[in-house]
């Protein structure tokens, strides 16, 4: 029985703990906003935060995640309460098919909270995990430095307590 | 009828003409349907034709008769009609139509999307069915409210009398007694108030926040999961194979023996993950078993150097003129098969019951995919339901129906609902190919850069044989199998012996106005599986069309957009696109070390210019900004045709610096992003749009931004570093 987080809740699973997270977390507990890519950690579709920290759920066993605290795109934000990142996408008009999106947005959220006022290399350097294959990433990356300069609006220590 | 209305009645035929494309006559369903139908009434309010449905409390749905996969339809087709209906495209809910000959793609003749057609095939009919919609509630309105129609007037989603507003939903329960109006008169681009305007996407929210369902979402009660080992080289049949390892493992329900492998079904999907890896198969040996992507470089030079091409089109005498010419350049360009990688990979998730088959998933071909399921399940297609997902990336891949046959074939042996999903690996090793491509271009021009005489022959597999053979079967379902073997079989024959397939050849002299050409095909297919992958023909001709026109502005000592534009008589609108484009050229300020190079090609009636601003440092090149010009006729959305060609250029960029399928005793070498890299945020150039104002019919917007591309980048690279690079991806000695 291996026991954690998710999205601010305990939860447990009972399975294989070798299963990787991204499919205890789409097939058990039935959250479907992270997606599954490439299944080799190369594409970012999957990311999560564990801890706060951007990783990819695809190739992670369930058993890394014991006791820890996994956010989901679920608990980012929602549609009511949306995080300011999902606020600067909507504005930017960023998706386009929108399937690798919440790993976008996942591995923006992790950066911003380390770095509120990241610079556009470090936005390079932190996104470059992340594969957008519809080619948004002029839009990702002005939505993101749209957050970061206005340190205002992005409160790192209100979403972390949220989720 | 007036005329006018007979004209609108027949639109389908002329917009067919317009486009070039397969004309098949269907009857546009504006005013009335027949037959079951997916929108579901219930409780539903009014629903006027197949297209809307306006409740008792106003809420307005619009049913999306194209799939969305990316490029923003469900807001381009919503903002059409919405334009006419006088609703904001914002204030509507925007769903996927379900399955039904009234959402057929009227070039088609199919439900389907592609082909950069959407926006141009329903423009006027969506924006006749709001506008005969509005009418008939303005009708209502009038007979409510005892006013004269002539003294209301709508605005978003209310009729207004004098100072008074109602809303739609009001009147939908006495429009839904009188008859609809036709042909009511459409608005005057002058009083467009949506279309024209940047809007927000309609699943922009959805995207942002994970809440937007794909096929692989579907999570049906009781469903269980497939995965399927595949041959490694494509079409292989399994001889034999052992699965008692498989049987035995963690969570496995079934092994089944399916058209393109064998199918492992578990409880959970990594169990079937898992337990297919114990599976050994001894598969069949394949003419394509001994190819190697050497071999078939080989193979489309020799098809070319033996003079086996077929003439595709020809005016004039080129050969007369090369003979007169006093300079010829002749050149080889190469491009290799390319596979579309969608993020999403495939999948689809299938319940039959008695009642029916229910489908989840993400396909291009709607109608095919149903036709494939009446087929295969022998159930009368009224009781096939296509749900229909958001789509996780198309670019041709999703026209392809392999999985829908897959889990047809899985679900028929398992009395459960069963989703199949494939793997990254599966993508890339068995996908459905861009082919590969041997161009020859010969070209003479006189000294003021005219050209005189061109010649351009291609070699290679053929795109249309193949996805035919792939689709047949979903289009035609009620044939019997012997004639549709036989239809399946003649594909390759018509292409090979009768006639060049189009979209082979497409884009080898349609940009410029050529006094004298000849456009040739030699067929070399090694039977890797090969369809349209997005621009289809024009994503390889571009390449070897626009570096042979540098090289010959290079030749004549003239400046490369003053060569094109003196070959552009007659072609106004890319005239214009290129003079824009090379005016843009000339004012730039380009940094030390970096290099421009200019490409521009005519694609789905879209005309594209491009500059590439590219340094080359160590034998590494970097593409730092991308301008583009674009005249796409009218822009319904002009933030999601900028959109559109900035995703262009990353998915062409891919291609012109990685991309690259290859082949190893006939089985594809690559297998996940670390040997089929996808561009990333850190190599991502800037991209400039600039949208030329039109008023005129809209053209397609999907494609038409991938073609320049890959030539615009080459010949940025032959000026900074002197190599003429004529094989894709670009690689530097």
């Amino acid at each position: 029985m291996i026991s954690f987080f998710l999205n601010g809740e305990p939860v447990s699973f009972d399975g294989d703990p070798n299963t990787p997270l991204l499919w205890v977390i789409r097939d058990d507990f039935k959250l479907k906003g992270s997606k599954f890519g490439c299944g080799a950690g190369l594409c970012g579709a999957c990311t999560m935060h564990l801890d706060g920290t951007a990783i990819k759920t695809c190739v992670l066993p369930v058993v890394a995640a014991a006791d820890k605290a996994v956010t989901t795109i679920e608990g980012l934000g929602n549609p009511e309460a949306l995080h300011p990142l999902q606020t600067a996408w909507i504005e930017h008009n960023v998706p386009q098919c929108g399937y690798c999106q919440s790993g976008q947005l996942m591995a923006a959220a992790a950066l911003l909270t380390g770095k509120p006022g990241a610079s556009s290399e470090d936005v390079d350097k932190a996104m470059s995990g992340n594969i957008c294959r519809c080619g948004c990433y002029p839009r990702i990356k002005a939505a993101i430095m749209s957050v970061a300069e206005s340190s205002l609006s992005y409160d790192a220590a209100a979403v972390e307590a949220r989720s | 009828m007036s005329d006018q209305a007979l004209t609108r009645r027949h639109f389908l035929k002329a917009s067919g003409l317009i486009g070039g494309g397969v004309v098949v006559a269907v009857a546009l369903p504006g005013c009335a349907f027949n037959g079951p139908h997916p929108i579901e009434v219930a409780n539903a309010g009014f629903v006027p034709n197949a297209f809307l449905q306006i409740t008792p409390d106003n809420e307005v749905i619009f049913y999306c008769p194209s799939d969305e996969m990316g490029q923003g339809i469900r807001t381009g087709l919503a903002t059409i009609i919405g334009e006419e209906l006088d609703v904001n495209p914002a204030n509507m809910l925007v769903k996927a139509a379900g399955s039904h000959e009234d959402y057929n793609n009227p070039e088609f003749g199919v439900q389907g999307t592609g082909g950069s057609n959407a926006v141009r095939v329903f423009y006027e009919p969506l924006r006749q069915v709001g506008a005969d919609t509005r009418a008939l509630l303005l009708n209502a309105a009038s007979l409510e409210l005892g006013i004269p129609p002539e003294q209301l007037h709508t605005v978003d989603g209310f009729v207004v009398a004098a100072d008074q507003r109602y809303p739609y939903g009001d009147f939908v329960e006495t429009a839904a007694s009188l008859d609809m109006p036709v042909a009511t008169p459409l608005k005057a681009p002058a009083d467009f108030r949506y279309i024209g305007s940047e809007a927000p996407r309609v699943d922009a929210l959805a995207k942002a926040t994970g809440t937007a369902n794909f096929g692989i979402d579907a999570d049906l009660p009781g469903m269980v999961y497939a995965v399927v080992v595949r041959p490694p080289v494509a079409g292989s049949k399994a001889l034999k194979f052992d699965d008692s390892a498989v049987k035995t493992a963690p969570g496995v329900l079934a092994v089944v023996p399916v058209s393109s492998g064998v199918a492992v079904v578990a409880e959970r999907y990594w169990q079937a993950n898992q337990a297919a890896k114990k599976l050994t198969v001894d598969w069949e040996k394949r003419p394509l078993s001994s190819v190697t992507s050497t071999q078939v470089r080989q193979d489309l030079s020799a098809a070319l150097e033996a003079n086996d091409d077929t003439e595709s089109s020809h005016v004039g005498d080129p050969e007369k003129a090369f003979a007169e010419a006093d300079r010829i350049l002749e050149t080889d360009y190469y491009t290799p098969f390319l596979a579309h990688a969608p993020m999403e990979p495939l999948n689809a998730t299938l319940r039959i019951t008695e009642n029916g088959a229910d489908l989840w998933t993400g396909v291009q071909f709607v109608g095919a995919a149903q036709g494939v399921l009446e087929r295969l399940t022998g159930l009368p297609r009224g009781d096939i339901k296509i749900h229909n997902q958001f789509l996780g990336g198309g670019f041709g891949r999703r026209a392809t129906l392999s999985h829908i046959v897959e889990v047809a074939e899985i679900a028929m042996s398992i009395d459960k609902p069963v989703q199949l999903l494939w793997s990254r690996e599966d993508d890339l090793r068995h996908g459905f190919y861009r082919p590969a491509a041997m161009m020859k271009i010969k070209a003479a021009a006189n000294n003021e850069g005219r050209i005189t005489a061109w010649q351009a022959r291609r070699s290679g597999a053929n795109i249309t044989a193949q996805t035919m053979k792939n689709a047949l079967p979903g289009v035609l379902p009620s044939l019997p199998t012997g004639l549709l073997n036989g239809l399946v079989g003649a594909m390759d024959y018509v292409f090979d012996n009768w006639a060049v397939d189009a979209s082979s050849v497409e884009g080898l002299h349609e940009t410029y106005s050529l006094p004298s050409y000849r456009v040739s095909h030699a067929t070399v297919d090694h039977g890797l599986p090969t369809t349209f992958w997005r621009s289809v023909g024009h994503s390889y001709t571009s390449f070897a069309v626009e570096s042979m026109m540098d090289e010959l502005a290079e030749a004549k000592q003239l400046d490369p957009v003053a060569l094109r534009l003196k070959n552009l008589e007659g072609k106004p609108r890319m005239q214009n696109v290129v003079a824009e484009a090379g005016r843009l050229m000339t004012a730039m300020t380009v940094r030390k070390n970096h290099h421009l190079g200019f490409a521009a090609h005519s694609s789905f009636g879209t005309d594209v210019a491009q500059i590439a601003e590219v340094s080359v440092t160590e034998g590494h090149i970097r593409v730092h900004k991308v301008t583009c010009v674009v005249d796409c006729g009218l822009a319904v959305n002009p933030d999601i045709v900028k959109a559109q060609l900035e995703g262009a250029v990353m998915f062409a960029l891919t291609a012109a610096l990685y991309g690259q399928i290859d082949l190893e005793e006939g089985a594809v070498v690559q297998s996940n992003f670390h040997n089929y890299p996808i561009l990333r945020m850190d190599e991502a150039p800037a991209v400039d749009v600039v949208i030329i104002e039109s008023e005129t019919h809209p053209t397609g917007i999907g494609e038409p931004g991938v073609p320049p591309l890959a030539p615009a980048v080459a010949n940025a690279v032959y000026r900074a570093t002197g190599q003429r690079l004529r094989d894709l991806p670009l690689k530097l000695a």
